[in-house]
């Protein structure tokens, strides 16, 4: 049976039928959720707003790649302007939150650069005495970030310094392209950390998943289908071990009875009529903006702050890692064009705190190929290299041949990471004027990029800059903050011990409706500086695994 | 002068002959362009609105007229002449460009990384990460 039969068979429950979990979200949490719920024997069903993917949508194999690329494949929905998903008000916000709705989630536009956080990211109130502990340590989630590794599919190196001693990948890791060989050749005289690539990019076949061919196109859909996204890694099995999906599926409130149980929610379905979900237990899963979000829209008429929101944390702190990047260029060629796209080296030098350096906290590189001749112009498209102040005649005419022939094929791009502290004052809220497709306010962002994080990239660039020098960048370009840059959305229902301090416990049961639950980032009181996504999938397995122990225990309305 | 011809009009002055590069009419139809602009409908409003007025005085100054007060128009504009330019088979093969295509590996091969001594320094250099405390 393929997946496509088993989508086909998967449908919503029977009408009023109540379920033991319906989830709200398909991504890489609640895609973990379902499965192992499913295989525990419980019922489940999933809501996604967005739509099944149809991999021949995906244009990388194609001419026409950058130029369609560039609008149906963008990571803003605003710019995407697609129905499935909902729009953003980002006029209060220095950088764009990132996302895209259907089942794989956000990941569908990952670069799959696949990293765990570090021991101390769990520890920075102890360590460096800024913001909060996690609950729970590195060793504590070590294995469950192991066992999520299999289940993706990840290809790398073990052995790095920069981690704690850790078991090999499922597959090698993937080969290191001339980019990488450059970027790593400029850290290495330098005589600083470098590591090859780990992606959630299988090198062999996998299950559903083809090995990678180095296309290069991780970021706007991978037509091979080689890099892992739960459409492929999860659901498939969460199908045959039973997990229901539905699909453009638009939660719209969580219901609660008298005693402030959760009962179940409401959604739009695919043709507009609002439609009742029942469940012993509700799980969020719609990222850092989207969970926040629905909590601020339920509660009822008796909740003006929402639901779950005794603490007043709903929205708040919310940590989106301010980005830079450094294009450099080189006269030998490295055929930069080819993938893998996500990181075929990185680079923790500089992660941990040094007080010396003027900020806390510390950044994550990652070395990626600088893609197609319309991107590495400059003239068009994201426009990250092109000024405010300039003129448009810098970048075409003679300039443009001359800026192509420099930077198409001979160059690189660093991306540098940086820790992002929670206040309390970068927040999602709900917009007052901008509504979604079905009428629903959309969420609004209040963010500024902190003073402790412009520190932190200006001290990166300047070391990024002397890296590529060294090895032998006869060019380079750098842009920071970028505003298109918001894909790690953090820490907007923070976990914590204390019920008015934190949303959710460390498990993700809400202080204020035990039978509610958040299992994405949102609840991660601090963000470290590395990819999210490992994190994000080992904590809802955590999360689940204690959820299917417990089930005797649970309070249900 | 034709809607046509106004296009090509900016599009050349955007994309001039240089070195051994064509200029953009050298290598692209109008047919390319409307393939393009099918691709992007997005874009054909503002695109329309571009090539509406005749460049009389000239495709820099009509460029920078439409940078300034039709930001959309100019997007569009450049957006689709670049694009078009890049995906032509001469241009590509000028640039040394076979798109973003396929290239098979072995994934078990030996990374030059192990035996070259390189990443052996990296390892050499020590433990970076701090250890959680109490452990």
């Amino acid at each position: 049976m393929t997946v496509e039969d088993l989508a086909d068979r998967s449908a919503r429950a029977r009408r009023d039928e109540e379920v033991d979990v319906v989830i709200v979200g398909a991504g890489p949490s609640g895609s973990v959720a379902a499965l192992h719920l499913a295989r525990a024997g419980v019922s489940v069903v999933v809501l996604e707003q967005g739509e099944w993917p149809d991999y021949a949508d995906y244009t990388g194999a194609r001419p026409e790649h950058e130029l369609v690329s560039t609008k149906l494949w963008h990571p803003n929905p605003n710019v995407r302007d697609n129905p499935n998903d909902y729009p953003v008000d980002t006029s209060t916000t220095d950088i764009n939150p990132l996302m895209f709705a259907g089942v794989g989630g956000s990941a569908t536009l990952y670069g799959a650069q696949w990293m765990h956080f570090l021991p101390s990211d769990f520890r920075v109130r102890s360590m460096d005495g800024v913001a909060e502990d996690w609950p729970f340590t590195y060793e504590d989630l070590l294995p469950y970030q192991l066992e999520i590794e299999r289940e993706v599919g990840v290809s790398g190196l073990a052995g790095d310094p920069a981690y704690p001693p850790r078991g090999a990948y499922p597959f090698p890791a993937l080969p290191m392209g001339s980019v990488g060989q450059r970027g790593a050749l400029g850290m290495e005289r330098m005589g600083w950390h470098w590591w090859p690539g780990s992606n959630a990019i299988p090198s062999e076949k996998f299950g559903e998943l083809n090995p990678c061919v180095r296309r290069g196109t991780c970021l706007t859909g991978c037509p091979e289908g080689a890099k892992s996204t739960t459409d492929r890694s999860h659901w498939p099995l969460a199908l045959k071990a039973g997990a229901r999906l539905v699909t453009r599926a638009r939660v719209k409130e969580i219901e609660t009875n008298e005693q402030g149980l959760a009962t179940g929610v409401v959604y739009v379905d695919a043709n507009g009529r609002d439609r009742r979900q029942r469940a012993k237990v509700v799980i969020l899963c719609a990222n850092g903006v989207g969970t926040p979000r629905l909590l601020l829209m339920s509660g009822g008429a008796g909740n003006p702050d929402g639901l779950a929101n005794s603490s007043g944390m709903v929205g708040k702190r919310l940590m989106m890692h301010p980005f830079a990047s450094v294009l450099a260029s080189y006269r030998d060629p490295l055929d930069s064009w080819r993938g893998p796209f996500g990181q075929q080296v990185y680079s923790l030098e500089f992660y941990e705190t040094d007080e010396s350096r003027g900020f806390v906290r510390g950044s994550k590189w990652n070395c990626m190929p600088s893609g197609g001749p319309v991107g590495v112009s400059g003239a068009t498209g994201s426009k990250v290299y092109v000024a405010e102040s300039g003129r448009f005649q810098d970048f075409w005419g003679a300039n443009l041949h001359e800026n192509v022939a420099r930077r198409f094929g001979h160059s690189l791009i660093w991306g540098i990471v940086g820790e992002d502290l929670p206040e309390e004052s970068n927040r999602v809220v709900l917009s007052k004027d901008l509504v979604d497709s079905d009428g629903l306010p959309a969420p609004q962002i209040v963010y500024k990029v902190n003073e402790n994080s412009n520190r932190l990239l200006k001290f990166n660039i300047d070391r990024c800059l002397e890296s590529v020098r060294a090895a032998g960048a006869i060019e380079t370009l750098v842009s920071t903050p970028v505003r298109e840059s918001g894909w790690h959305l953090i820490g907007t229902t923070v976990m914590g011990d204390d019920p008015k301090r934190s949303v959710v416990d460390q498990w993700g049961a809400c202080h204020d409706v035990p039978n509610l639950y958040v299992m994405d980032a949102s609840t991660f009181p601090t963000s470290g500086a590395t990819n999210p996504t490992a994190t994000i999938m080992a904590v809802a397995l955590r999360n689940t695994r204690r959820m299917i122990a417990e089930r005797r225990n649970q309070k249900v309305a | 002068m034709s809607n046509q011809n106004t296009f090509f009009a900016l599009a050349d002055f955007l994309i001039p002959a240089h070195g051994k590069m064509p200029k953009f009419s050298d290598v692209c139809g109008y047919a390319d362009v409307e393939k393009s602009l099918d691709f992007r409908v997005d874009l054909k409003p503002g695109f329309a609105r571009g090539i509406a007025v005749d460049p009389a005085n000239g495709a820099e100054a009509r460029l920078e007229s439409l940078n300034k007060e039709d930001s959309e128009a100019f997007s569009a504009i450049t957006t689709i002449a670049i694009a078009t330019y890049y995906m032509s088979p001469r241009v590509r093969e000028l640039i040394g460009y076979p798109g973003q295509e396929n290239v098979p590996y072995d994934s078990k091969a030996t990374q030059f990384y192990l035996t070259d001594g390189s990443l052996g320094h990296v390892i050499a250099r020590g433990r970076k990460y701090r250890p959680t405390p109490g452990l």
